[in-house]
């Protein structure tokens, strides 16, 4: 905690040490915490372990925060939430006047007809709502997501928690200890708080006991894992076991007025009046009917309140204070005050009294705070301690059931009335337990109700709600925290393409670049002149042993089998469903091997492929990924010939490196793998070459390329030098049911093979007529084609296709594209449009159709 | 929810260090009509399966585990 001041609604709170932001705002006089979610009514503190939703201000822009359990700090900023002009002053009561005529259930009943009614009141509902808006402009914190394994996870680490934990540990298992606070950190100096220290010291000395402060547990799903959150990250914990020491918590008492600023639970009084030294009230009554409930008797006694009345049981008569009036066997009947605690009414032997104060402490039972253990059947899980306790039953006289949604006992009644009868449907039916406190205070009034109006016709009378996570409230960016969890992938060559001003960009887990200056003379260089492109993000699997030309034989749907060492082809890898998952290009080594090159996006899912079927089919293969070890720099271009020619003793002749083929070169003293490829529609090698040399690599080609106006290029203009050829870019001009013949891909399937993946469906399609196709599209009427991506294509009112790729074509001088379009009656249709524009339906490549530049 | 998966050169790992493979229902040769009930008709028991995990975020193997469809039981 840090001294000084914080700001409350424009003035200035003194902080002492200790002070939550709770104690230092009732300290300063505030009484008023917040106004309740529906009625509006004034809420003070209440239960003080940060268990019901009273004392929720917005600290610092963040709603919705628990006061009772912050620790106040030097300069933050506190307002409270709800309530307008101000939570002292809100003219929003006048919700609460309205409470008896708007019944449960009042928003569904009352606005289903005419439709638009709910429209309208919902504008004016969302206003009087909600607990203040949510921050926008606070950044993203960036939080991680980890995973913990161990035997015995102990949630709560009060005396029951420290003492499962070393029992556990004591056994030889690894431990892990969480609490939603610091150890000991909520406990006043006493017997307890000496016992906890004693326990957590051997804790700590216990090396298999892992202890994560300061972390709420969210819930509890099947393994048994249980999530742990702080502001800084999710924990998923795995465990054999689960032992839930998450103590209890003191029963909410319903009767008339128990929601008053000025009623109280035991341990948020005597922690107010012990802790902080503010006695919570001039004149207070005491209801104690528990051991505890004496020690917090005690506890405000020491701290100097004036308790003038407690209710106790005969039993506890000697215990009570001389100065205290004690009331043995006593009944509350109600608490009367307008916004504050006035009075209390009591019936003391048949005889009914009023008493003036300003401070009702209730104290009269605990609830188990279980949730976690009845939030999964059938897991390894043990309560211990207080968690573990069979409830006291709350009085059931009236007043405020649920504090989170303002739900009364009438309320319930209501709707019991209505036939909503079990805890579970009253909960849905009147939204008591749904509020930020997830039930911690009403879910077992509830459930008492439930019951206790039982009879024959209710089949589950002792029945709880179901517990649902989040147990505590969770930021939700602590819930996002795997999305920042991004592994950037770079190649060899990325400083280089930092240092010469490249423009990078993410594309399927890379950064690469997009351009380096202007993608249109990128485009140019390659047409034209020669350009260098960094493909070391290509997926490149070496395929060995004595069955490779199997496992390639059954996993692409083409023939392998007749490729010549030397040589390379375009492969489609299918699905069971015959649909195409991947595509790639296979070149031939010599002994019998391969080299397989894949699309970047798809290399893990072809890794994983391969190796499926090698095990499926119990091959004799290795599978070797090569892709981070190998960079590779593709050359394209009218002069690649010459730009490589220029570096090279090897001969590059068409004769002694044909397309499709390749063959090992060593170019500027790199030892390199060129292969001829077809994609950019040029001439075209690609040098894939050990990853370390490619800067050397690429510089080299720079320099020898300077002459023959040599340019970089990135993504960009390979996305129209591509589509200019027709090439088909699996997932984005694709797909997921994407056969072959869909694709216009027919010539890379061999249907005279006796097996391969996906052939068994592909035999069954094709006995279906095709109703559905890839096509080339050239546009009419469109001067820029980036606007058409994505375009329905239409036939009259018809849709009846989708552009997939659009650009301007620099060699047609025109907007061409691919995209998807339906059989109609006759046939395919030869002409669309997309928008404004007319789209008719050509044969690809749109650009040197016969690859007579690819050939070169 | 959190599985942990025995793989045979691993060990027990969290589940999301694996990508799923579906049913294992072994291939038994070329013959069509046998291969489209295989592809195309899988048991989808209630109860325990046979199926196909791959260790991607480890030493990438493919193996078959045993898990009962109702209770997540591994093994």
């Amino acid at each position: 905690m840090t001294p000084g001041p914080f700001r409350f609604e424009g003035r200035e709170v003194q902080v002492l040490d200790g002070d939550t932001v709770a104690s230092a705002l009732f300290r300063a006089g505030v009484r008023t915490f917040s106004r309740s979610l529906k009625a509006h009514r004034r809420r003070g503190l209440y239960c003080g372990t940060g268990e019901c939703p009273n004392c929720s201000v917005t600290v610092d822009g963040i709603p919705g925060v628990r006061s009772c359990i912050t620790p106040a700090a030097a300069g933050m900023r506190v307002e409270r939430g709800r309530g307008w002009p101000s939570a002292d002053h809100d003219l929003l009561h006048v919700a609460d006047l309205a409470h008896p005529l708007m019944p449960v259930g009042f928003y569904l009943k009352t606005f289903i007809r005419p439709r638009f009614a709910w429209r309208m009141a919902e504008r004016v509902i969302r206003r009087g709502t909600g607990s203040g808006p949510l921050p926008l402009d606070t950044g993203t914190p960036r939080t991680v997501a980890r995973y913990a394994r161990c035997e015995t996870i102990v949630v709560g680490a009060g005396i029951a928690g420290l003492t499962a934990a070393l029992e556990a540990a004591e056994t030889g298992e690894r431990v892990l200890l969480c609490d939603e606070f610091a150890i000991g950190s909520r406990l006043a100096p006493g017997p307890t708080l000496d016992a906890v220290r004693a326990l957590e010291q051997r804790v700590r000395a216990t090396p298999a006991i892992e202890i994560l402060e300061r972390h709420a547990a969210l819930g509890l799903f099947d393994g048994p894992t249980v999530p742990l959150a702080d502001s800084a990250e999710l924990v998923q914990v795995r465990a054999d076991r689960v032992v839930v020491a998450t103590g209890a918590t003191e029963s909410h008492q319903l009767f008339p007025g128990n929601d008053l600023p000025g009623v109280w639970l035991g341990r948020a009084a005597s922690a107010m009046a012990a802790l902080h030294g503010v006695p919570v009230g001039r004149r207070v009554v005491v209801v104690a009917s528990t051991t505890e409930g004496l020690e917090h008797l005690r506890a405000l006694v020491a701290a100097g309140a004036r308790v003038v009345a407690a209710l106790v049981p005969a039993a506890f008569v000697d215990e009570v204070p001389h100065e205290t009036e004690a009331i043995v066997d006593g009944e509350l009947v109600e608490a009367r005050g307008h916004g504050r605690l006035r009075s209390v009414i009591v019936h003391e032997v048949g005889e009914r009294r009023r008493i003036a104060c300003d401070a009702l402490v209730l104290s009269t039972g605990l609830g188990p705070r279980d949730e976690l253990a009845r939030m999964a059947v059938n897991e390894p899980i043990r309560l211990v301690g207080d968690a573990a306790l069979v409830a006291d039953e709350p009085g059931l006289g009236g007043g405020y059931l649920c504090l989170c949604e303002d739900v009364t006992l009438h309320d319930a009644e209501q709707a019991r009335a209505e036939g909503f009868r079990s805890a579970e449907i009253l909960k849905r039916y009147t939204t008591a337990t749904m509020g930020p406190c997830k039930g911690a205070m009403c879910s077992l009034a509830l459930a008492c109700f439930a019951r206790g109006r039982a009879d024959a016709a209710d089949a589950r009378p002792d029945a709880r709600p179901t517990v649902r996570p989040p147990l505590r409230p969770v930021a939700l960016h602590a819930l996002a925290a795997s999305v920042h969890e991004v592994i950037e992938k770079r190649t060899g060559l990325h400083d280089t393409h930092v240092a010469a001003g490249a423009t990078l960009g993410w594309s399927s887990g890379w950064k690469r670049p997009i351009f380096y200056a202007d993608p249109t003379e990128e485009y140019h260089a390659v047409r034209e002149r020669v350009g260098l492109m960094d493909v070391g993000t290509l997926g490149r699997f070496l395929i060995a042993g004595r069955d490779a030309t199997t496992l390639a034989g059954a996993v692409f749907a083409g023939r392998v089998d007749d490729l010549a060492p030397g040589r390379s082809r375009y492969v489609l890898a299918l699905d069971e469903g015959g649909y195409v998952v991947d595509d790639g290009l296979l070149c031939a080594l010599e002994g019998g091997s391969y080299l397989l090159t894949s699309t970047s996006g798809g290399a893990e899912r072809m890794d994983a492929r391969l190796r499926e079927w090698a095990e499926r089919l119990g091959l004799h293969v290795h599978v070797l990924d090569r892709t981070s070890e190998l960079g590779a720099i593709l050359v394209a271009g009218p002069r690649a010939r010459d730009l490589v020619g220029a570096l090279t003793e090897d001969p590059i002749d068409a004769a002694s490196l044909p397309y499709p083929g390749h063959r090992e070169l060593t170019v500027a003293g790199v030892a390199c793998r060129a292969i001829r490829s077809g994609f950019v529609g040029e001439l075209a090698f690609e040098l894939h070459h050990p990853r370390s040399n490619g800067p050397r690599l690429w510089s080299s080609l720079q320099q020898a390329g300077r002459d023959m106006g040599v340019s970089p290029f990135g993504l960009e203009a390979l996305e129209l030098l591509r589509l200019e050829k027709g090439h088909v870019y699996l997932g984005q001009d694709t797909l997921p049911d994407d056969t072959p013949a869909k694709l216009g891909l027919a010539r890379a399937v061999d249907m005279t093979k006796p097996w391969f993946v996906g052939k068994a469906a592909l035999e069954r399609l094709a006995e279906l007529p095709l109703t559905r196709r890839l096509a080339g599209l050239l546009f009419e009427g469109a001067a820029d084609g980036a606007g058409l991506r994505g375009a329905p294509l239409t036939a009259g009112a018809a849709v009846v296709g989708r552009v997939t790729s659009a650009e301007r074509s620099p060699a047609l001088d025109r907007a061409i594209g691919l995209g998807w379009i339906r059989r109609g009656r006759d046939g395919f249709p030869n002409e669309l449009r997309a928008g404004d524009a007319v789209a008719r339906i050509v044969p690809t490549p749109f650009y040197d159709p016969e690859d007579t530049r690819v050939r070169g | 929810m959190t599985l942990e998966i025995a793989c045979p050169n691993c060990g027990t790992r969290p589940h999301r260090e694996f990508a799923f493979g579906g049913e294992d229902r072994p291939h038994a040769g070329a013959d069509p009509a046998t291969e489209f009930e295989r592809v195309f008709y899988p048991a989808n028991v209630e109860g325990v399966q046979r199926e196909r995990w791959y260790h991607a975020l480890g030493c990438r193997s493919w193996f078959v585990v045993t898990r009962d469809t109702r209770t997540n039981r591994i093994g």
